[in-house]
């Protein structure tokens, strides 16, 4: 339960607040940055004192975390700490690891409306080849935002066509694409074909109702595709001399159950013939969206596919379905047994928005924890990046947030991260303007009073 | 002859029989007869026949004298000697039907568009004359004739305001031997004509708003006319419109008006319109009539309801059925018996084919309205006695009795109950045939057998209605036929003049790719036929009757859906209630942590008193009233109901783009309760909601604000004397359309500055004529009547948008003019310009952490809400999002996180919220003598973690989660009922049902 806040001032905006009469007065400019990208980490780090929760190894009260280099060294209330050890005392804080958005398009998608500014949305319908990371902007103004709300890894994931290409795990801190990204060819997505358009439009842009093509159509194209890259494969494989295709090549991770096959699929007829699909094709699967997906949940189970749900802080999508049937889809699915992950349901604009997408299923019945793993661990499990990421382990990633309380809450603030061990500078561009803009607010006060 | 209708009409063989009778007079007829006169004697004696003379009212045997076109006689008598006697022993006559509200073709657009001085809106066609344009279609005609109609009001189609309707008669006479009434009334309907062209209005509100300019115009018409005329045309005349001069005996309250509505809440809003302007209103219902019983319940209009009933949902897979709503299936099983039961609510009706699909459907579905409730005796009257009687032909039509016009329908049993034939149609005296009586009936089970090469032994089976055969056909083993097999006829059908059976059915189960035809002739019980093989093998076959048909001699209408009891529920849907939950004298909350939202701040262990639906107290250890219903809220909080100043759920339409400027159009006039976002947004706590114009336009039209009072009807969802708001937009959205002014920020600030000076303008006008009133009167325009409004501050400019620029303009513009802007809303760059604001008293309405979505809400910020507080600022946020409203809390829980308090937090969707659109003395806080609007919820309302449990409007539970988990099981119940019904409709092959889609339409 949230603690009752009445009275308290945050700690980002008090200290603004104390700031900003000073700098009225003084008129003294204001640091001209946004957000400093900080150095590796060069010595070791130990947080102290904080409750730790790490997510697969339980809650630790009064514990110590400490890492070097990047990495996390030890998790324990009692630790040896190595000479040169820089101790930071967190008592009284809570530390989480850092979350992850299994599906979003930070960095490759910064203002919605403008065409140019989004690299989303390859031509064609298959694109297994391109891979998110290489068009991520590391200035864009959501990575910033991202990480104050605690999303401190991303799937950067492209879309369109019926192939879209390969998720990139991006760390949201660095210079460039190329120091931020984890894994630059993550997991491979596929947009199953809507049977039924008039109900989930989600993956059927622009294109004139004439001219669309069949359901049965587009699942054979897909088959097709899929045959035809095993084929190449297998030519390669056998020391066949081939004329190369980057997109067939790209596609061998994926046939040889190495990465992921991401599928997105809504209705339970889409979820169903997707499984299918996917098992006569020997793919590790994991169905993204998941509308439906309590219609299917045995076969889920059954089969042991998971799910990253897109749309918990969602209106139901039939009318009948109770106001809640979105918010109460993780409690429902954890109680059937299928595994889930949450992701950011609106899309790459709003990944700070991660947080509420977990939260709103413990309103509605979801185990605090289970919120909390669908945001941590099972989307790294499910993306392969649970050797780096999503829980705080020894020999995994010190990437993680020092927070008053739970990040699914907003009851409670972030008050500082780090990624692979580095303190990150906690400026965003929301709270650059509130800085500057409460200058302006404290001269005319001053005018006024 | 290429549509269905079409070829059904030539397949039924229609045509003239040349026996005529009502050539009238000679005396009385203005076009001399050219060659020579065709005389018949008209004098005729249908003999033999049960008659229906008037509903509820039969003789047996009878015989009708028609002499020159008019009954001159009915009863048991013998036929009069050199009287053309028609044996129709076996068949019934009903008195030819009548179609209040028919289509008859004739007012196609012509090419180029109208032409002449006729309104400068091409919608408003009110100068159209179906009397003085008769030209009607000659195949609609024979159509209507085929479903017994004989007479029929001629409404025009095209437009808002679409012309004048006339009553005609349905036979093949001359254009000046039809016309019974002419241009009886004004035909109005609320969907434009998109081949007429016109950008406005675009919308639903935008179409109200003209009509009642038009109106407005209309009676100013008369009167500058007149005082032109008086002054003995002292000055230039006013303008001259053809169609304005045509409303004239409409606002004068001479003619009716005829509505056409297409659901209940059009019907709603022509009622509202008629009884404003003091106008005679007729309404063509949409179907939809049985879900506003309790409005219509003693009126007394003309109330005419088609026979549109809807097809079932799809339900055949699962998945299909996982997305059939309650609504459609309700709305599926429902409509065929909403004319049951208008007339069990002694609503007097009509009953029109008009709104089918095609007109041929009529007969089958008013049958289906009989077999779901409706006597037959009120079915007739809906088209015999009750039309007459509206149409002032009751003196001439609608009964079989001495002296009326001898319009007659002739059927082969009860046209009502049975799949019954309408064989002749009897228009003024002059026979038209429809159909040909049947002459064999093939029902029943025959065996056949051929001993030809390819030929083989058979039973088949032919069952249904006579003119709607089906079978099967059970092939026996045999050489040629290897296993043999029973096949689903495809198609049979009888030819009655030539004793023909003709069936056909699939080859596979034979061996054969292919259609294998049957035909033969029969004569009693045997056959004699042949084949065509998909081989081309023509084996003979001999057959004969082994079993009779077994079922009815005629096919009865089986009602093929079984009883299910659906109470009544507003809205018609998922969720609907069967009425407003009550008001308790006194509730009482206890215990629970209060967020007054007021002076009290929050309380803890506190308790709320209400009354009446107002707030009474908050106070610790309050005493109520004896018999106050309690809530024990331990461990909860209680907040004030959420208000959202931006929404647009709940509303028909939502911009009217047809011009730059539309102040006059009104949100309010367009609220639907149809609206599944309000129980769902209740469900969040929301009770208060500003619902808006679009932002299409500089200036755009009056919005509404409206309580979450789920299972009202529109007028009671709005908040009583609330204050008129209108809706503006600055930047990227009112200068999208290309084609239109303003295309730059520039623009849209000159726009709008241009038309605050036209409305001075326009009130110095009305001055000037106050005083001195020479000349031309000016007219009223609810433009700039609504922009004079603005000025005066009557009407709160509640403007959209996003950068601090464009804001600040508009605000000095207004202040320019003396007045304040009530409201920016999305604000994104709000705080930007924050102290400005505060200075001007202006209010923000602000998301919490919306941007990034286009250019203009690029520098969106999370603390936008918590700067503007800083500057003093009144603040609330709001969702411009339907789903979005449904969790207002959360969104205001966002906001804690940039460090404002929680009672901060909270304002900006509570206190804030009302005193940004104004309505801060009723609503927005725990006050005694507010509005007893609050929420119980299960924590702290801030929480992400936190649901609300109970909603309460004006001191009525609207929304508790238990009631909530009881319609679940309710909903649950009846969507498996009504889509086992639509099952059970579809195996029954549908015949009398409503049609399922797989039917085939």
């Amino acid at each position: 339960m949230a603690s009752n806040r009445t009275g308290t001032t945050r700690s980002f905006a008090r200290h603004v607040l104390t700031a900003l009469v000073v700098a009225a007065v003084s008129a003294a400019p204001l640091a001209a940055q946004v957000r400093m990208t900080v150095p590796a980490q060069s010595e070791p780090i130990a947080l102290r004192g904080a409750t730790i929760h790490t997510v697969t190894n339980g809650v630790i009260e009064n514990g110590t975390i400490l890492f070097n280099a990047g990495v996390i060294v030890a998790v324990g209330a009692d630790l040896d700490l190595p000479d040169g050890t820089r101790v930071v005392d967190v008592s009284g804080k809570h530390i989480y690891p850092g979350l992850i958005d299994a599906y979003s398009t930070v960095g490759i998608s910064e203002i919605g409306a403008v065409g140019v500014s989004n690299d989303v949305n390859e031509l064609g319908d298959f694109n297994p080849n391109v891979k998110a990371a290489v068009a991520v902007n590391a200035e864009s103004r959501h990575i910033g935002t991202s990480r104050s709300a605690g999303v401190l890894t991303t799937l950067t994931t492209p879309g369109g066509g019926l192939i879209s290409g390969m998720s990139s795990a991006m760390s949201l801190e660095g210079w460039s694409w190329e120091e931020m990204s984890l894994e630059a060819a993550a997991a491979l997505n596929v947009n199953w074909p809507n049977p039924n358009p008039r109900r989930f439009r989600r993956f059927n842009f622009g294109q004139p109702e004439g001219e669309r093509p069949t359901y049965e159509g587009q699942v054979q194209q897909i088959k097709n595709f899929f045959g035809e890259a095993r084929a190449y494969r297998d030519a390669v494989e056998a020391g066949e001399e081939v004329r190369t295709d980057s997109r067939y090549a790209a596609m061998i991770p994926a046939l040889n159950g190495d990465i992921p096959v991401v599928v997105a699929a809504d209705g339970a007829g889409q979820i169903n013939d997707a499984i299918t699909w996917a098992q006569e094709e020997g793919l590790r699967v994991v169905i993204r969206g998941g509308a439906d997906a309590i219609h299917v949940a045995d076969r889920l189970v059954a089969n042991d596919i998971p799910v990253i749900l897109t749309s918990t802080m969602a209106a139901p999508g039939r009318d009948y379905e109770g106001y809640d049937g979105a918010y109460t889809m993780p409690a429902r699915l954890h109680e059937a047994g299928v595994r889930f992950a949450i992701s950011g349901g609106s899309g790459s604009l709003y990944t700070n928005r991660l947080p509420w997408e977990a939260g709103v299923a413990v309103a509605f019945g979801l185990p605090e924890e289970e919120a909390l793993k669908a945001v941590t661990i099972n989307a790294a499990e499910f993306m392969g990046l649970d050797d780096r990421v999503g829980s705080l382990e020894p020999g995994k990633q010190a990437t993680l947030l020092i927070t008053t309380g739970t990040p699914l809450d907003m009851t409670s603030d972030i008050e500082q991260a780090y990624i692979q061990g580095r303190e990150l500078d906690m400026m965003d561009i929301q709270k650059w303007f509130f800085q500057k803009y409460m200058i302006k607010v404290a001269q005319y006060l001053r005018i006024v009073s | 002859m290429g549509d269905p209708l079409s070829r059904l009409l030539s397949a039924l063989g229609l045509s003239l029989l040349l026996v005529t009778g009502a050539q009238a007079q000679q005396a009385t007829r203005t076009q001399p007869v050219e060659g020579i006169r065709d005389n018949g004697t008209g004098y005729h004696a249908l003999v033999g026949a049960r008659v229906v003379t008037a509903p509820g009212q039969v003789i047996e045997g009878a015989t009708i004298v028609i002499r020159d076109g008019l009954i001159q006689q009915v009863g048991s008598m013998a036929p009069p000697a050199g009287a053309r006697v028609w044996d129709l022993s076996g068949l019934t006559v009903y008195p030819g039907f009548i179609d209040a509200h028919a289509d008859l073709g004739m007012d196609q657009v012509p090419e180029g568009g109208d032409v002449g001085p006729t309104h400068w809106n091409p919608q408003v066609r009110a100068w159209f004359s179906t009397t003085r344009d008769l030209q009607d279609d000659a195949d609609r005609r024979t159509a209507l004739r085929s479903q017994g109609f004989g007479t029929a009001l001629a409404v025009p189609t095209q437009g808002l305001f679409r012309g004048t309707a006339s009553v005609v008669n349905l036979g093949d006479g001359g254009v000046r031997d039809r016309v019974l009434r002419p241009d009886l009334a004004q035909a109005i309907g609320f969907q434009r004509s998109f081949e007429l062209g016109g950008a406005y209005p675009n919308s639903a509100m935008g179409v109200l708003a003209l009509m009642k300019q038009t109106f407005m115009d209309a009676e100013w018409y008369i009167r500058a006319w007149d005082s032109y005329e008086t002054s003995g045309r002292a000055f230039l005349p006013p303008e001259t419109s053809e169609a304005l001069g045509a409303l004239g005996p409409v606002v004068q309250g001479a003619q009716p008006v005829i509505f056409e509505t297409t659901s209940e809440e059009e019907y709603l809003r022509a009622h509202s319109i008629a009884a404003d302007f003091g106008i005679t209103a007729w309404y063509r219902g949409s179907g939809q009539e049985y879900r506003i019983l309790d409005v219509l319940r003693g009126r007394t209009e003309p109330l005419i309801v088609p026979l549109d009933f809807p097809d079932a949902p799809e339900v055949d897979d699962p998945e299909a059925a996982l997305n059939a709503s309650l609504a459609d299936l309700r709305h599926w099983y429902l409509a065929p018996t909403s004319p049951a039961q208008l007339a069990d609510a002694g609503v007097r009706f009509a009953i029109t084919s008009d709104g089918l699909s095609s007109i041929t459907d009529f007969l089958p579905n008013l049958r289906i309205a009989v077999a779901r409730g409706l006597s037959e005796s009120e079915a007739l009257a809906a088209i015999t006695t009750t039309p007459a009687s509206w149409l002032g032909v009751e003196r001439t039509h609608g009964t079989i009795e001495a002296g009326k016009v001898a319009n007659l329908v002739v059927s082969e049993g009860d046209l009502f109950t049975e799949e019954a034939e309408v064989r002749d149609v009897w228009v003024q005296g002059t026979v038209y045939s429809v159909t040909r009586p049947t002459q064999i009936d093939p029902r029943g089970t025959w065996r056949i057998s051929s001993s030809d090469e390819w030929g083989f032994d058979a039973l088949l089976t032919l069952e249904g209605p006579l003119n709607r055969l089906r079978g099967s056909i059970e092939v026996a083993a045999g050489p040629d036929v290897g296993e043999g097999g029973s096949i689903e006829l495809a198609s049979a059908s009888a030819v009655a003049e030539t004793g023909r059976l003709e069936v056909q059915f699939a080859g596979e189960d034979l061996g054969y790719e292919g259609m294998a035809l049957l035909a033969g002739s029969v004569r009693g019980d045997d056959f004699y036929g042949w084949t065509s093989l998909p081989n081309g093998a023509n084996p003979s076959f001999r057959g004969e009757r082994t079993e009779p048909f077994q079922g009815a001699a005629r096919g009865a209408i089986a009602v093929n859906v079984p009883e299910i009891d659906l109470p009544f529920i507003r809205p018609m849907m998922e969720y609907g209630v069967s009425a407003i939950p009550d008001q308790p004298g006194a509730v009482i909350v206890r215990n629970a942590t209060i967020w007054t939202q007021g002076p009290q701040g929050i309380v803890e262990n506190a308790d709320l008193l209400v009354q009446n639906g107002k707030v009474v107290e908050v106070g610790i250890g309050l005493s109520a009233p004896g018999g106050a219903v309690e809530i024990d809220a331990v461990g909860k909080h209680v907040t004030p109901g959420l208000i959202d100043p931006h929404i647009h759920s709940g509303v028909s339409a939502v911009n009217e783009s047809g011009f730059a400027i539309v102040p006059e159009v009104q949100m309010g006039d367009v609220l639907t309760h149809n609206n599944i976002w309000m129980y769902r947004q209740l469900a969040g706590g929301l009770t208060t909601a500003h619902v808006k114009h679009g932002s299409a336009n500089p200036i755009g039209g009056e919005n509404a604000i409206v309580k979450m009072r789920w299972g009202a009807l529109p007028e009671d969802l709005k908040f009583e004397n609330a204050p008129r708001t209108v809706k503006f937009a600055l930047g990227e959205n009112p200068k999208r359309r290309q084609e239109r002014y303003p295309d730059t920020r520039m623009g849209t600030q000159e726009i709008i500055r241009d038309h605050f000076l036209a409305a001075r303008d326009y009130e110095r006008e009305w001055q000037h004529w106050e005083t001195n009133p020479e000349g031309l009167p000016p007219r009223r325009d609810l433009r700039m009547e609504a922009i004079l409004d603005i000025l005066d501050q009557e009407l709160l400019i509640s403007s959209h948008g996003y950068r601090a620029d464009e804001f600040l303009a508009l605000v000095r513009l207004a202040e320019e003019f003396g007045f304040r802007v009530q409201t920016l809303q999305h604000g994104v760059e709000a705080y930007k310009i924050a102290p400005e604001l505060a200075a001007s008293g202006v209010a923000a309405v602000v998301w919490s952490d919306w941007g990034g979505f286009k250019l203009e809400a690029y520098d969106a910020t999370v603390y936008n809400a918590r700067i503007l507080i800083e500057a003093g600022v009144v603040t609330s946020l709001h969702s411009d999002n339907s789903e979005i409203a449904s969790r207002m809390n959360w969104e205001a829980g966002k906001l804690l996180r940039t460090g404002l308090t929680p009672e901060q937090a909270l304002s900006t969707v509570t206190n804030q919220s009302a005193q940004a659109i104004a309505i801060d003395d009723r609503v927005g806080s725990l006050k005694a003598g507010k509005d007893a609007d609050f929420v119980v919820w299960n924590g702290d309302p801030l929480s992400q973690f936190t649901r609300p449990e109970q909603t309460w409007v004006d001191g009525r539970r609207y929304f508790s989660l238990e009631e909530d988990a009881a319609m679940r099981v309710q909903i649950a119940r009846e969507r498996t009922q009504l889509i086992q019904a639509v099952l059970t409709a579809s195996d029954n092959g549908n015949d009398n049902g409503p049609r399922s889609r797989a039917e085939g339409n």
